[in-house]
């Protein structure tokens, strides 16, 4: 009956738990794609899952500047592979790459460098920030502006971004910022709200005037993460087993003491009274 | 006499208590039976109506407004969303009252990039909570969040898990998304009599679609 009873406690097996927690996004990725060379006319851009021949995704006229939201995709091996826009889906790519999308992990494939050396960039996305903090990288994008030197606040977080290079990812204090993008003939400002707990691309890119700075949000969660569970019931359907009876018995355990010490008494002035009276 | 009375009622008493002691035990020997949700296999509401807004771009993704109401047509529920914080131990408040779901206000807002956290009792001391049916979800089915500037976001189910609380998945569940996600959490798995409390939540992981 004990056993019974903590097995119904225990409910479920830790072990099938922990199964599930692996499996809730077991096998899902994310991906994205992005067209980042400056004179590189719009392309048609398709996603494949290895092994099949029609297309997962197909992004039309995806022109420079471009990139599209995140699609979760099911872990596994992709290619990604991009077409003059209108050329039919069976022709020659001018440009492909295979991608691993491991689970929880987020990708940007992105079209850099100038026409002449197009290639297609797969790079691993950050997810997490130390607690509190935002992340920022940068991707400099501009052909006109060789080199950038990227600013937060005024203070310098990249100090000489290459045309077609990308920084690796930065904590920053979470606040909303004045970045700068200064390249030797021109320079690009802009204010970012960067919250607690988000993750940043910042894309620096020619813009019909000089430069530009594009946001990209690469993923946020929570500033601060709560601990544990949630404590969401008082039980009202959860149904009971009958209560201990151990209070009960106590309880008649108690009454019977009562009650024989006073029949004892009882019983006692009984015989004195019979000794006194001489009867 | 002058002592034959008292003794008397010492008897009497212990009786008395002999007897409430076995009316308590036989009187608590019957199990209360868990209620089940009735499985209900049309959408109990309808859909909210009016255009749906597009989940967020990568590139300067705009602002969105707080979430004021969350409805889940195939289990029927339509609640008010209050806002909620941490507690002084760090975990997540819980609505004061059973009947209301609760955003976390330190989760990104629902439509936006990351995880929007909503919480909602499964029951009260004396029947069901806001998300008593909530395990009945399963992948594909639609979740409506509105938000305080009138538009609605749609969310599809793609997960429904249990997890013990001694192994709850603070990542999986707390942790930043590249996309708009949406996470339901109410209590379920096993009620433990002795603390008052459940020993499971029941996490329903969605997507927003458009």
């Amino acid at each position: 009956m004990l056993l019974a009873a903590s097995a119904l406690l225990l409910g479920i097996p830790a072990a099938a738990a922990t199964a599930s927690a692996a499996s809730a996004t077991s096998g899902t990725g994310w991906i994205r794609l992005a067209h980042l060379s400056p004179n590189t006319p719009p392309v048609d851009v398709y996603l494949y899952s290895f092994g099949n021949s029609s297309a997962q995704i197909v992004l039309h006229h995806v022109a420079y500047g471009t990139v599209s939201p995140y699609e979760a995709v099911t872990a596994g091996d992709y290619s990604v592979a991009m077409r003059a826009t209108g050329a039919s889906p069976s022709s020659q790519p001018v440009l492909s790459t295979s991608v691993t999308v491991k689970a929880d992990h987020a990708y940007t494939v992105a079209g850099m460098g100038p026409e002449s050396g197009l290639r297609l960039v797969v790079l691993d996305d950050q997810l997490t920030t130390p607690s509190g903090k935002s992340e920022v990288r940068v991707i400099q994008a501009s052909l006109k502006q060789q080199t950038v030197k990227f600013t937060c606040g005024g203070q310098t977080i990249v100090p000489k971004a290459t045309f077609a290079s990308v920084s690796s990812y930065q904590a920053i204090p979470a606040s909303t910022w004045t970045m700068q993008a200064i390249g030797s003939g021109a320079t690009a400002t802009g204010r970012f709200d960067m919250a607690p707990g988000t993750v940043h691309t910042m894309v620096v890119l020619d813009g019909t005037n000089g430069l530009e700075i594009v946001n990209l949000e690469d993923a946020a969660g929570a500033g601060q993460p709560p601990v544990g569970g949630v404590t969401t019931g008082f039980g009202g359907t959860a149904g009971h087993g009958p209560g201990s009876p151990v209070p009960w018995l106590a309880l008649i355990g108690a009454g019977t003491l009562i009650a024989l010490t006073g029949g004892f008494r009882l019983r006692r002035q009984g015989l004195r009274r019979q000794l006194h009276t001489g009867v | 006499m002058p002592t034959r009375k008292p003794t008397a009622i010492v008897f009497a008493a212990g009786l008395v208590v002999i007897v409430a002691g076995t009316a308590g035990l036989l009187l608590t020997r019957h199990s209360t039976p868990v209620l089940r949700p009735v499985a209900a296999g049309v959408a109990a509401l309808p859909a909210p109506t009016g255009p749906i807004a597009a989940p967020p771009q990568s590139a300067q993704p705009a602002p969105v407004a707080s979430p004021v109401s969350l409805t889940i047509p195939l289990i029927g529920v339509k609640t008010q969303l209050i806002t909620l914080g941490l507690t002084a131990g760090g975990a997540l408040q819980v609505p004061s009252t059973t009947s209301v779901a609760g955003w976390y206000t330190g989760s990104p807002r629902p439509g936006a990039v990351g995880s929007a956290i909503i919480v909602g009792h499964i029951d009260s001391l004396t029947g069901p909570g806001v998300f008593f049916r909530l395990s009945e979800l399963s992948s594909g089915d639609d979740v409506y969040v509105k938000r305080a500037d009138g538009t609605t976001v749609r969310f599809r189910v793609t997960s429904v898990q249990t997890y013990l609380k001694d192994h709850f998945p603070t990542q999986t569940v707390y942790g930043p998304t590249p996309d708009a996600e949406l996470r339901l959490i109410t209590c379920g798995g096993a009620f433990d009599a002795a603390t008052g409390h459940y020993l499971g939540n029941i996490v329903v992981y969605a997507t927003e679609v458009s």
